[in-house]
Order: C-alpha cells, then sequence, then structure tokens
C-alpha cells in the first residue's frame, strides 16, 4: 500500500514536470540540423533589390566570439520547426544582456543606457535606419571589446560608426585624432572617447558629453592630463587659459551661444595649428572668429588666443598684470593701515589716553 | 504750531485794518450798496493776498523749508549749530549716478572674476543668465559714462565745479596732513590736523575715482566694441585692455568695500552711514571737527559781506 502510495506520487511528479522538461528538450534545435541547410558554402538568397544575402554559417561561426558556448537556437529561438518559413526576427539581445540575469551574460546596465541614448530612443520612434546591438557589435563574431578584433574596439569603432555616419568618419580620418588613431597611438580618442559607448545623445541634448558646456570638460580630460599631453609634447594650460577667459567664463555659466574648444577648434576635423586645413591657423582665424564676431579681421591672430597673465612669456600682459598686482596691494596695504591706525587713536582717546 | 499761530496773528491784524477802512468808506451809504461794496473789496483783498503767495518762488519755499529744518534739529541738538550746505543737489546727483552705476558693475563684473565662487552662480543666474547680467553690466557701463561725462561738464561750466576742482589739487600740505595725521593717532600730537574743504582722504578718493573710471572706461570700451578695436589694434591689445579692467576692478571694489566704507558707514563717527550724500548738509559742528578752515573761511566772508552791508 504504501509502496503504491510512493510510486503514484513518483508517477505523478513526473507527469507533471516531464511536458516541461520534454518542451525544453524539443526547443533547443541542435546546430548540426541548422548547419544541414546553413553549413553549404553557397547557401544565400536574392533580396529583391539585387542584394545577396549570404547565409552560410557553420559550427565554427561563433567559435572564438563570447557566444561560442551558445547554438544557434540560443538566440534565434523563434525558430522551432525546421527548415522555418519565415525569415527569423532580429536577435533581441535583451533576452540575456540585463543586470541580473542568469545566462552568464555580463552584468550590466548598457541595454538601458542604449534605450535612453539618441540611438535607442530613434529605435523607439520606429526609425528602422536607427542601429541595434547587432549593428555595432557584430552578429556572430562578437568579441569583447578590448580584443582588438572586435568591431567596437578602439581601433575599430570609428570605422563602425562610419558604416552609417560617413561624412563624418570622412572628417575624423582626417584631423590629428584620426590621423593617430590610425598610427595606434593608445592614448587618442576615437568616436567613443568623446561621445560615449552606450550613452550617446545629440549634441543639442543636455545630457550629452558633447553638449556646449560639456566639450570644454569632455577635451580637458587628456587635453589638461600633464601625464597624456607630455608624451606628445602638447601643452596643458589650454583648458585653464580658456575657463579663465571670457569665452569660459560664460560657458560655465551656462551660456549655450559663447565659443566652447569645438567653436574655434572644429567638431570632427581638428588639425595642428599649422595644417593650413586648421580652423585655428593664422590664415583661417579670421574666418573662425568671424563666425561669432562679424567683420573679423587678420589682427585676431596677432598674438596668442590661450593667454596665461601670470605667464612671463605673455610680455606686456603679464607686465600689466605685475604692475595692477602691486599696484592693489601696495593701496590696500596703505588705505588698511590707515584705518588701523585711525581705530587705534580712537581707542587711546576713548581710554582718555592722549 | 507756533508758526502757524504766528501767521494767524498777522492775518487777523490786517483783516482788522481792512475791516476799519471799510467801515470808513462805506459809512455814508445805504445798507444794500454797503454790503455790495464791502463784498467788492474783500475779492479784491483775497486776489492780492494770492498774488503775494505765488510770487514767493520755489527757492524761497525750499529755502524757508531748510530754515524750519535747522530750527528743529537745533532744537533738538543744540550743539550741532548751524548748517551748512556741504555738496549741491548737482554734485549729489553725480554721485548717487556713480554708486548705483558702480554697484551694478561689481555685482554683474565680480561673478566673472571668480566664476568658481559658491554666490557667483546665484546673482548671474539673478538676473536671468550670463546673456542678461553683461546687459546689465552694459547699462551699468553706460551710467558710468554718462556720469564722467556729466562730471567733466561740471567742472568746466560751473563755478562750484571749477572751485572743488582746484581744491581737490593735491598740494604738498597734504603730506604734512598726512604725517600729522598719523602722528595724532598714534598719540603724539593732540590735535587733528585742521583741514581746508577736502582732507587728504577726500582728494585720495577723487583721484582714485578719476583713475578708476578713466581705466575701466577706457578698458571696457575695447571690450565692448572689441571687433571694431580689432580693427586698429593686435589681438594682445585686447588682451591687456582684459586684464586692466580686471585687475583694477578688484583693486576698485577693494578701495570701495574697505576703504570708502569705513570712511563713511562703519568709521564710529559715522556708524551706520552718514546722510551727506543724500542732503548735502553739515552741522557747524561736524565742521568744526573736520573742515575747520573751511568753516573759518566761510564766517570770515559771511563777516565781511555784512560789514559791507552795514557800511552801504
Amino acid at each position: 500500500m504504501r509502496k503504491f502510495a510512493l510510486t503514484a506520487v513518483l508517477v505523478f511528479l513526473g507527469g507533471a514536470f516531464l511536458p516541461g522538461l520534454a518542451r525544453d528538450a524539443s526547443a533547443s534545435i541542435s546546430l548540426e540540423k541548422c548547419t544541414l541547410c546553413h553549413g553549404k558554402p553557397e547557401f544565400r538568397k536574392l533580396l529583391v533589390d539585387g542584394q545577396i544575402r549570404d547565409l552560410f554559417v557553420t559550427g565554427d561561426t561563433l567559435a572564438g566570439s563570447v557566444h561560442a558556448k551558445k547554438v544557434c537556437a540560443d538566440c534565434h529561438f523563434d525558430v522551432s520547426e525546421i527548415p522555418h518559413r519565415e525569415r527569423p526576427k532580429r536577435v533581441t539581445c535583451t533576452h540575456c544582456h540585463f543586470k541580473g540575469n542568469r545566462e552568464g551574460a555580463p552584468q550590466s546596465d548598457n541595454v538601458l543606457a542604449y534605450f535612453d541614448s539618441i540611438h535607442g530612443t530613434a529605435i523607439a520612434r520606429g526609425n528602422t535606419k536607427a542601429p541595434l546591438c547587432q549593428d555595432c557589435h557584430g552578429s556572430h563574431r562578437i568579441l569583447k571589446a578590448k580584443d582588438p578584433g572586435s568591431n567596437v574596439a578602439r581601433g575599430n569603432v570609428a570605422e563602425t560608426c562610419g558604416k552609417c555616419h560617413m561624412e563624418i568618419y570622412a572628417k575624423f580620418k582626417g584631423s590629428i585624432h584620426g590621423v593617430a588613431l590610425a598610427k595606434g597611438i593608445e592614448e587618442v580618442p576615437s568616436c567613443t572617447g568623446c561621445h560615449g559607448e552606450h550613452r550617446i545623445y545629440a549634441h543639442s541634448d543636455p545630457k550629452s558629453t558633447v553638449y556646449s558646456t560639456h566639450v570644454s570638460e569632455q577635451c580637458s580630460k587628456c587635453h589638461s592630463s600633464v601625464k597624456i599631453m607630455g608624451k606628445f609634447g602638447i601643452e596643458t594650460e589650454q583648458v585653464a587659459t580658456y575657463k579663465e577667459s571670457f569665452h569660459g567664463v560664460a560657458n560655465q555659466f551656462g551660456s549655450r551661444t559663447v565659443a566652447n574648444c569645438s567653436s574655434c577648434h572644429g567638431v570632427h576635423d581638428i588639425r595642428p595649428q599649422d595644417d593650413p586645413l586648421s580652423m585655428v591657423n593664422p590664415k583661417n582665424v579670421p574666418k573662425t572668429c568671424g563666425k561669432c564676431h562679424p567683420g573679423a579681421n587678420p589682427n585676431f591672430a596677432v598674438g596668442k588666443i590661450h593667454v596665461d597673465a601670470k605667464n612671463k612669456e605673455s610680455g606686456i600682459i603679464y607686465w600689466t598684470a605685475t604692475f595692477f598686482k602691486w599696484l592693489t596691494i601696495g593701496t590696500m596695504l596703505a588705505l588698511i593701515a590707515h584705518i588701523f591706525l585711525d581705530m587705534y587713536g580712537r581707542t587711546r582717546r576713548l581710554r582718555g589716553e592722549r | 504750531m507756533p508758526e502757524d499761530d504766528r501767521k494767524d496773528a498777522t492775518r487777523d491784524a490786517v483783516a482788522r485794518e481792512i475791516e476799519a477802512a471799510v467801515n470808513e468808506q462805506v459809512s455814508g451809504l445805504p445798507p444794500e450798496q454797503a454790503e455790495a461794496l464791502r463784498e467788492k473789496i474783500r475779492l479784491r483783498v483775497r486776489e492780492e493776498i494770492e498774488r503775494d503767495l505765488r510770487a514767493r518762488t520755489t527757492a524761497e519755499r525750499r529755502e524757508a523749508a531748510r530754515l524750519a529744518r535747522e530750527a528743529r534739529k537745533k532744537e533738538k541738538h543744540a550743539e550741532e549749530g548751524e548748517t551748512f550746505l556741504r555738496f549741491n543737489r548737482n554734485f549729489r546727483f553725480q554721485h548717487m549716478v556713480m554708486f548705483s552705476s558702480v554697484i551694478l558693475l561689481i555685482i554683474t563684473g565680480m561673478p566673472l572674476k571668480f566664476p568658481n565662487f559658491i554666490l557667483s552662480r546665484f546673482v548671474i543666474n539673478f538676473w536671468g543668465g550670463i546673456q542678461y547680467s553683461t546687459i546689465v553690466h552694459r547699462i551699468g557701463a553706460g551710467m558710468l559714462i554718462y556720469f564722467m561725462v556729466h562730471h567733466f561738464l561740471y567742472t568746466i561750466l560751473t563755478r562750484d565745479g571749477r572751485r572743488d576742482f582746484i581744491l581737490l589739487l593735491p598740494k604738498p600740505g597734504d603730506a604734512k596732513d598726512i604725517a600729522h595725521n598719523i602722528r595724532h593717532f598714534l598719540g603724539k600730537v593732540p590735535d587733528k590736523p585742521r583741514f581746508g574743504r577736502f582732507s587728504y582722504i577726500e582728494k585720495f578718493d577723487y583721484w582714485a575715482v578719476y583713475w578708476g573710471c578713466v581705466i575701466m572706461i577706457g578698458s571696457g570700451l575695447f571690450l565692448w566694441f572689441e571687433t571694431d578695436v580689432l580693427r586698429f589694434f593686435p589681438k594682445y591689445a585686447l588682451d591687456v585692455a582684459h586684464e586692466m579692467h580686471s585687475d583694477e576692478a578688484m583693486l576698485a571694489t577693494l578701495a570701495i568695500v574697505i576703504w570708502h566704507f569705513y570712511n563713511v558707514h562703519f568709521n564710529p563717527d559715522r556708524f551706520p552711514g552718514t546722510l551727506l550724500w543724500w542732503h548735502g548738509q553739515m552741522s557747524e559742528h561736524e565742521m568744526k571737527e573736520e573742515h575747520p578752515l573751511e568753516l573759518e573761511e566761510i564766517l570770515a566772508r559771511r563777516a565781511k559781506e555784512s560789514a559791507e552791508v552795514t557800511n552801504r
């Protein structure tokens, strides 16, 4: 009787769980079944616009990528029968990539940052051209960002962004940052260095790292660091002198029209001063300043722009500052001494002393 | 009010006199005619009185008010004595224009020199942000330029202006006064130096403002019309102007807040502040303390004038 009851319970439990187990087993279509068709090198599809979509996938496609241990249906989970009748939907990375996932994906909120970004909001508004995860990170051969072969590695990310932002990529390639990047210099910023990675916003959005009042902060991350700039023989005082100038002060008080670094040096086409294409080349200075100061002439370029009055090399400006410094100290010392003498005399007279 | 009583008394006396004269005129006439004539005379007299009242000019009324004020003050503080007009209305107006413009300029300008100071952002945002605070700064600048022009014309065109300008020129005696005053502070000399209309302190203040206005307005105009200036000057001229503007602003602010405020507000003789800038009056007592030579001069002139009048 007791044995029967135990068996009954076991059978009942088995009956309760087996369908679930069986469904799991049937849902995961093995790699071999997919490569039956996709494993043929000539397996491709001619699209209506004449393009050819290569559908060749083998067991080695995922090998070496971060998803090496995954199989096709882990991501293409909408494929439940073979051959599938419809084109599988775009892969939803958020299936695993969210904070608190149990699939072994990195615990990060980047997906939320992406959804808040200009790309994510464009997708949400229905812009089909806006990039999803796989547009930047790649589809099957996803590598860690640190891996130099990755689409989003520091050396490749500009090209990745350039797939859509072609004009900007062309400008950037000619800029000093682009040239240095091509040389393989480690410290130089690529697109993400200034714009951020997942948190990319339009430059007119106050949340953006390149919003007009944030630009100087963004540039100063590298350009005020003696450690980085020392390697390339670039001065670091530019940031401090900008912040002391009227442009910098007005910028700190939130003016959106006043010049920031990129107003004069350019945005993606920043070039060294001696480059004739540079916006800050003395020949181009009147044009650059003329954007805000109509009627600017070559006199704008006579004298240093980033002036430091405390530096002896500034010449007459340094001497003016020094003159006023000592004038102020001298005058104020004399006046304060007079005040204290006056008070001292009053105290004496109040005490009845003479 | 004793004054009103006095007025009423005179009025009553006049009325009685008129009444007597009228009675004399109408004594032989029948009552109706007499009443009509009486009415006519009354109207005529009222007209005369009113015309007389109108004839008193504004200046006379102001003088009467001043005398009344002085009399009241004399009742309260008998030791203060007579009051003298130290600064005329024009001069007081110039000072008001200047200090209001300077206050505007300081509160909209200093945040730009110290952008990281905790109040700077608040002050700038008070005006609605940097794009508006710079407009306020230019309004202040316009007021200061107006003051400068006004004062220049005042110095040239008015008698008081010319006299004050000459009296404000530094003299060797001022150095002696400084030494004397310091010895007095230290207790070496019992008495203060005897100042004329302007002591060396006031002379310093005047010339400090002169220097400050020239530097600030000059460099400020450079910065205001930067593109036009750069048509004739190189960029570093603008940098020099910027440096001068910023540094002289600091010096002027310190001098005003420490030195001038001590002299006119925090000085125990003046605390919490003198109203000289408002009414321009100085009592005899204060004159004796601070400008004895000027007081002597005024009294001597007055004595001479009255002697002339009596001799005539």
